[in-house]
């Protein structure tokens, strides 16, 4: 099986007041296809630029990023979208504030010529379980861990084969948290989706990923699989740090 | 002896649709010591916290049978004993630096505002005792900081500089809410090893509120568990992993874990007779 996602050697530099900030420098990765790959770090590491980097969101100043073998045009365009959807973190700052939840569902479908509209919108409220009372809810009448399955029924209105996750979970409560976790794994299993998933929280990443990338100041430092994970097979020190941290997130 | 009693203490928000309780009867109390307060979002965390200094805005009003500050009672203080009292002797970590700082002032300012104000420094002393903050909170470049402005600094950069700010006038007694969750795993370790350096040296008491149960069970000496404005458990904290409460074992339960299996997590029940009452 070739290689669905393909990074190599991947660079990003900001241009801040003059000086270059190096967010990413020279990383690589590989995801197959209907597989899930995790990116965990410090903030400023670098994790969240590759995903904007794949969506066209942040200056790649080196390197390449193909996705079933073909190299992303510039600007990205509608098939891109079509394919590739992301969910951010912060579902209070994601959905547009005077936007109705069928108005935020609708407008990919408007923007790619999809007719059907009503019954789709229907379907994916469905699909990430929100009543059908809500279509016509701003996001500020929901809850954060209802904005955030918005978030994501959006993201699959064209559904897409790739999903890009940036933290989806870090701004909900654990019950919230377990609740939307449970969604993406059961979406995921349904849809053959691809994920890359963004988080801090080792433990998340373990439950949904079955490969890990640590990164540290915009460089790739280890790959590792879950079983690595679990039998704690690490060998950089920063990646054992991280997990030294994280210990009261092991099982037992 | 006890730094804070806090007995009976019921926050109401008068709403169109009647009155909302949002504190139903709490009551604690505080020694030099760490207590943890966990619960969900709407439970009335950081309510309770912000009644502790009478933060609550009308319509909400705060009601207690006691409320004992160090020998003094804060529910019958006057509102000018209270100036006396926030920020000198009872501070408040807020939970999102990105609402809590002044987003048009530098960083330095707003951290002198209160030596220049309050103390009657000079520019030259607050500017070096602001430095000295900074230093305390592992800030690399303290001289840069300053001279920013909040939009400027990272999530976890804004949020010790919040830390800072509160540390300056040394407290007796820091309310910190969620004062990590926007921080990764090794900065909050920074973060946590400078409040717990507090409580030990200086004696401070701590209010940690939280939604991270493991968290506090690590870091706190005491914890009360919350649940739509009532403690539902009071457990001291490196008992939390073997709690009995349904509520607490369920929120424990629903964590994922390192190595564990991929079955779907476990909702939360919130059918017992714990939950109407």
């Amino acid at each position: 099986m070739t290689d669905y996602i393909e990074i190599q050697d991947l660079s990003v530099t900001f241009d801040a007041k003059g000086r270059k900030v190096k967010a990413v420098e020279g990383v690589s990765l590989c995801v197959d296809k209907h597989k899930s790959y995790g990116l965990v770090g410090e903030s400023g590491s670098g994790k969240s630029t590759i995903l904007r980097a794949i969506c066209g969101l942040a200056p790649i100043t080196g390197g390449t990023i193909k996705i079933g073998g073909e190299a992303l045009p510039s600007p990205r365009g509608k098939s891109f979208s079509a394919r590739v959807q992301m969910v951010f973190q912060d579902p209070y700052a994601s959905l547009h504030p005077r936007h109705t939840i069928d108005r935020t569902l609708s407008e990919p479908l408007m923007i790619h010529g999809i007719g059907d509209t009503d019954s789709r919108v229907m379907k994916a409220l469905d699909d990430v379980g929100l009543p059908k009372s809500f279509r016509f809810r701003y996001p500020h009448q929901l809850s954060g861990g209802q904005r955030q399955r918005v978030a994501i029924a959006r993201a699959l209105m064209l559904q897409p084969e790739i999903l890009l996750l940036d933290e989806p979970t870090s701004a909900l409560d654990a019950s919230v948290q377990a609740e939307v976790l449970n969604l993406l794994t059961r979406l995921r299993e349904e849809r053959g989706l691809t994920f890359l998933m963004v988080s801090h929280d080792l433990a998340v990443i373990d439950h949904i990923c079955d490969d890990i990338l640590v990164m540290q100041h915009g460089r790739a430092v280890e790959e590792l699989s879950r079983e690595d994970l679990a039998s704690a097979r690490i060998s950089t020190v920063y990646a054992r740090s991280l997990f030294d941290a994280s210990a009261d997130r092991l099982l037992g | 002896m006890s730094l804070l009693e806090v007995e009976n203490l019921r926050v109401t928000f008068s709403t169109e649709t009647g009155p909302v309780e949002a504190v139903r009867g709490v009551s604690f109390q505080l020694g030099r010591e760490r207590l943890g307060i966990v619960g969900e979002s709407g439970s009335g965390k950081t309510m309770t916290g912000r009644a502790v200094l009478r933060l609550i805005r009308p319509p909400g009003k705060i009601q207690t049978d006691r409320m004992i500050f160090d020998g003094q009672d804060l529910s019958k203080a006057s509102e000018r004993d209270m100036r006396a009292l926030r920020g000198r002797r009872i501070a408040m970590v807020m939970q999102d630096p990105k609402y809590s700082l002044n987003p048009v002032m530098r960083v330095g300012d707003q951290l002198t505002e209160g030596l220049r104000q309050r103390d009657r420094l000079g520019a030259a002393e607050a500017r070096k005792k602001a430095l000295a903050a900074l230093e305390a909170v592992q800030i690399r470049d303290p001289e840069r900081v300053m001279d920013a402005y909040p939009h400027e600094l990272s999530g976890g950069m804004g949020q010790r500089v919040m830390i800072a700010m509160m540390l300056i006038p040394e407290p007796d007694l820091l309310i910190a809410d969620e004062p990590t969750s926007a921080l990764d795993v090794t900065v909050q370790a920074e973060v946590l090893s400078i409040l717990d350096g507090l409580v030990r040296e200086r004696g401070m008491g701590l209010i940690f509120i939280s939604h991270d149960l493991r968290l506090v069970a690590r870091f706190c000496d005491r914890v009360l568990v919350m649940y739509k404005g009532r403690v539902v458990e009071e457990l001291v904290a490196r008992d939390l992993m073997a709690a009995q409460h349904p509520y607490t074992r369920g929120l424990l339960n629903c964590l994922p874990r390192i190595g564990g299996s991929r079955a779907p997590l476990p909702g939360l029940d919130r059918t017992g007779t714990w939950a109407n009452d």
